[in-house]
């Protein structure tokens, strides 16, 4: 009865004229996003984020969080098209969307693509409306030492789920921790690393990084390796985005399983969206009897891994808002919008405000019904998005960075920091030093090092205080474990090479 | 995909330079957070963890460095062909932001517009300029206005 009633409370608040508005501009924009390549949903979440300063915060999450699941909408139409994700997680779409649309089946891989996202959408706000308060009456019995643990287990998991060299995965990481020791120390009132400079001691702020690591560094990749592909030419009627019954019958378990895939991948920290759709699609291509039809235009390889990234987008929101651990950068960007507000989110919000956890999860019911319409009926407008010269883009990303920079403490060193961080955010791409892990570990740094400071002070220095806390010794034991899988894969691989030798 | 050796060599060195980077800075952070007090009672000082940041980035610089000396080159390309037209592009930000006490936020970052469509798009003098007008004024009224955001307004007053 209690999520009932929540939900009622939840759509009361999404339902209002204000709140339609704002969902339906987050998601509009959010497929537009997803469209254009080279821009994503951190992004387009980092720029936007100073200028709603001003906004509710139940109406400004509401927008972001249909930008969120709105770029994995958008992404599919030019994975489809011309064989260009729009976004990373729309990478695994391209291998038989493509090929569907080469074979004349675009608006069937569109619409398979649009349903599954909407049922798995729907599916995980229904799981995410019964597990976040779950995990947040969980979470009420964390105290520093878990925090920390949590902390160190999401820091492990990056090197598990990072994709780039485990290396240089815990550079950027540490990257991110030395960032977020900038500026006065909380407990001591020292400065550290501010060099004098008056501006440093308050901190390097959060939206002045992610504006130029992700907004000024996106364009000067997106100048050097400019995202083109042919656009499919190809006249699209309304009963070609209808599926046949065949292809529904092929797709129909395959969006079940992507749903399920998503949702859980999601809700692990650096878990992310991009991992789910890749693990969806291996799934369902190890699971069909036909595995070699993935590639040449299988409707399953585009309903999995499409019902995952949606999923996961959604139910990312999990451990944002019932341990105030961000998941993924879009939920990191999030986090640093609750931390501009004034919110924490953790498990008291589901107390605090539930105005705004449940008028947030309705509005994700609103969002993916809007974008299941969109995706139906508005596709030729988005597709003739892709012939915006890519100059007026990159012009908008840049105002948008530097406003938004400058937003922050109405002064122009921080547009100049922004400008730093655009430089080294495209040295690190580069070099192929990830970038998720710097920002994943600026956000948790200062949550991590208090965390380590007051169990510290609760144990009397006693490191023991990790272990023999059952929580944060899981935790602690998967964090381990995360951090050694590197070493483990490169001992099974010199295993395998030696058995392969022996015989 | 192919590259050539000399591609391959200027990636290692990049990914060498890359490593060396992550070095000195890793001593640097070792080194200014030993003058911080590492612990105090029962809990770590602000020198505590910027210590430990430091050391493990030397550690993986290392490992960084000798995985790469030895090798001799690195499969990929550092310098593209369109590179040198991200640097143009850094160069007018640079020189934008140079300018923007002067020009003052909405006409600085409209020249910015009108700059790059001219270099970048090859766009028509008469578009890149209309352009560049239509971004002054959008950036004056939405942002300076409706979110009444005081941004530095220059000489003209804009």
């Amino acid at each position: 009865m209690d999520l009932l009633h929540n939900l009622y409370t939840g759509f009361s608040i999404a339902l209002t004229f204000n709140n339609i508005i704002y969902c339906l501009v987050g998601v509009f924009f959010g497929q537009i996003v997803g469209v254009l390549p080279g821009i994503g949903a951190p992004t387009a979440i980092a720029l936007l984020l100073p200028l709603t300063f001003t906004v509710n915060p139940t109406s400004a999450l509401i927008m972001f969080a249909g930008i969120y699941y709105g770029v994995a909408y958008g992404g599919t139409i030019t994975s489809v098209l011309i064989n260009v994700p729009g976004e990373s997680s729309t990478v695994m779409t391209c291998l038989d969307g493509y090929q569907m649309a080469l074979k004349g089946r675009a608006g069937a891989a569109l619409s398979v693509a649009a349903i599954g996202s909407w049922i798995a959408g729907t599916a995980s706000v229904i799981l995410l409306m019964t597990f976040a308060p779950a995990l947040a009456k969980f979470a009420l019995r964390f105290g520093p030492p878990e925090y920390f643990a949590l902390a160190f287990m999401a820091f492990g998991l990056l090197t598990v789920f990072g994709g780039a060299q485990p290396i240089k995965i815990v550079i950027s990481t540490m990257l991110g921790l030395l960032l977020a020791t900038i500026g006065l120390d909380v407990v001591s009132g020292l400065p550290r690393f501010a060099f004098g400079i008056p501006q440093l001691l308050g901190g390097i702020d959060f939206i002045v990084i992610i504006c130029g690591i992700f907004g000024v560094a996106e364009v000067f990749n997106s100048i050097e390796e400019p995202e083109e592909g042919e656009l499919i030419k190809q006249k699209m009627h309304l009963r070609d985005l209808f599926l046949t019954w065949e292809e529904w019958v092929a797709s129909r378990w395959a969006i079940v399983r992507g749903a399920v895939i998503g949702f859980f991948i999601g809700m692990i920290p650096a878990g992310g969206i991009t991992t789910a759709s890749f693990l969806a699609y291996l799934a369902e291509k190890r699971y069909s009897k036909h595995p070699e039809r993935f590639g040449t235009g299988a409707i399953e390889g585009v309903a999995a891994p499409e019902s995952a990234n949606n999923a996961a987008s959604i139910s990312g929101f999990a451990p944002l808002l019932a341990l105030g651990i961000p998941g993924s950068p879009t939920t990191a960007v999030m986090l640093a919008g609750f931390m501009m507000w004034g919110i924490r989110p953790g498990p008291l919000l589901f107390q605090t405000k539930p105005d705004l956890v449940w008028g947030l999860i309705a509005s994700m019911y609103i969002g993916n019904f809007l974008l299941l319409l969109m995706n139906i009926f508005l596709i030729p407008p988005f597709v003739a998005i892709l012939r915006l010269p890519y100059t007026i883009i990159m012009g908008f990303i840049v105002i948008f960075a530097s406003v938004g920079a400058y937003s922050v403490n109405n002064n122009l060193f921080d547009v100049w920091m922004m400008l730093g961080f655009g430089v080294l955010g495209y040295v690190m791409k580069k070099l192929e030093y990830p970038i998720v892990p710097l920002v994943l570990a600026l956000v948790l740094g200062r949550l991590a090092e208090n965390s380590l400071r007051q169990a510290l002070i609760i144990s009397g220095g006693s490191l023991f205080i990790f272990f023999t806390r059952p929580i944060s010794g899981i935790f602690i034991a998967a964090g381990i474990l995360a951090y050694l899988t590197p070493v483990i894969r490169w001992a099974m691989k010199g295993l395998g090479r030696a058995k392969a030798d022996a015989s | 995909m192919s590259f050539s050796w000399e591609e391959s060599r200027k990636m290692w060195l990049a990914e060498l330079i890359g490593g060396v980077a992550v070095l000195i800075l890793g001593v640097a952070v070792v080194f200014f957070s030993s003058q911080l007090s590492y612990y105090s009672e029962f809990e770590p000082g602000p020198g505590f963890l910027p210590l430990w940041v430091g050391v493990v980035l030397i550690g993986c610089a290392i490992f960084v460095i000798i995985n790469i000396l030895k090798k001799h080159v690195k499969i990929g390309t550092f310098f593209k062909p369109r590179t040198k037209l991200g640097l143009h592009v850094l160069i007018i930000i640079f020189i934008t932001f140079l300018l923007l006490p002067l020009l003052g936020f909405s006409i600085g970052l409209a020249l910015f517009v009108g700059i790059t469509m001219r270099i970048m798009g090859k766009h028509r003098w008469v578009s890149c300029g209309l352009t560049a007008v239509v971004t002054a004024i959008a950036i004056h009224f939405i942002f300076g206005h409706w979110l009444s955001i005081p941004l530095p307004t220059g000489i003209i007053g804009w």
